[in-house]
């Protein structure tokens, strides 16, 4: 067995690496701009059409670029959102909340590393989802509309 | 505290070298063989028990004055002051 693993058995415990101003503010906001943005990157990248090699590799560098930086923004939003807002009780209220988590930040991870539309779009909607928890966890009710963007998916408001 | 421990990091302060949702492992060993030195990444308590992790960045008179290598995100030292040394449980040794 490798060491690595031997290390496991080791009980785990929490430290803080405290960015710990507890300024409050939390919003699930940008990871749902974000996650419209990777879908429009890729569906973008899906119908990239052009006669020029040149211009093709740099729209492909660009999309791409957007696309890795956007992923990055859900991913770091989702994870505040998982460690630094949601506590215990919220765990235990939502119980498919760290599921939801999880399997979002699994097709974020895959629409990263991808051309792939269906992976860009369970993004969405997992973080949509995650949204209308937050929003409720704070005592307000949470509504879906249609996007303006030509991604055409909902965003999660509140009233 | 454990010769051996398992650290799961929250939070953004050690970033980039230790990311947020990372596990570390920390250990007191190395402390017996020599004091804790500045750039050692370590593991103490602050005065509510709870681990922290910080990085060394001054010693004086065996005072401890500790940051965030993330310093525009960090609650360190320059807000709670230096620390002592038994209040250091170990140094990170490596990640997992």
């Amino acid at each position: 067995m490798k060491i690595k693993n031997l290390l496991k058995f080791l009980p785990l415990r929490i430290a803080y690496a405290h960015c710990d101003i507890p300024c409050g503010i939390y919003d699930p906001h940008m990871a749902q701009v974000a996650a419209h943005t990777v879908i429009r990157m890729t569906q973008l990248l899906t119908d990239l059409k052009s006669d020029d090699p040149k211009k093709t590799a740099h729209d492909i560098a660009r999309m791409t670029h957007v696309k890795e930086e956007h992923a990055g923004i859900i991913e770091e939003e989702l994870e505040t959102l998982r460690n630094d807002y949601f506590k215990l009780e919220h765990y235990q209220e939502y119980a498919n909340l760290n599921e939801l988590f999880t399997s979002t930040l699994k097709s974020t991870s895959k629409a990263r590393q991808s051309i792939d539309v269906q992976a860009a779009e369970e993004t969405l909607v997992g973080v949509l989802q995650i949204a209308e928890i937050f929003y409720k966890s704070k005592g307000v009710t949470p509504i879906r509309v249609k996007s303006v963007y030509p991604t055409g998916g909902e965003m999660v408001l509140y009233k | 505290m454990l010769l051996l421990a398992r650290l799961k990091i929250i939070g953004h302060s050690m970033e980039p070298q230790i990311k947020n949702g990372e596990t570390i492992l920390v250990s007191k060993i190395p402390y017996w063989f020599k004091t804790p030195q500045i750039n050692d990444i370590v593991a103490f308590k602050d005065s509510s028990e709870k681990i922290l992790v910080k990085r060394i960045v001054k010693i004086e008179n065996r005072r401890y004055f500790v940051e965030g290598d993330n310093k525009r995100d960090s609650l360190d030292s320059r807000k709670f002051g230096d620390i002592s040394k038994d209040k250091i449980i170990g140094e990170i040794i490596f990640k997992l």
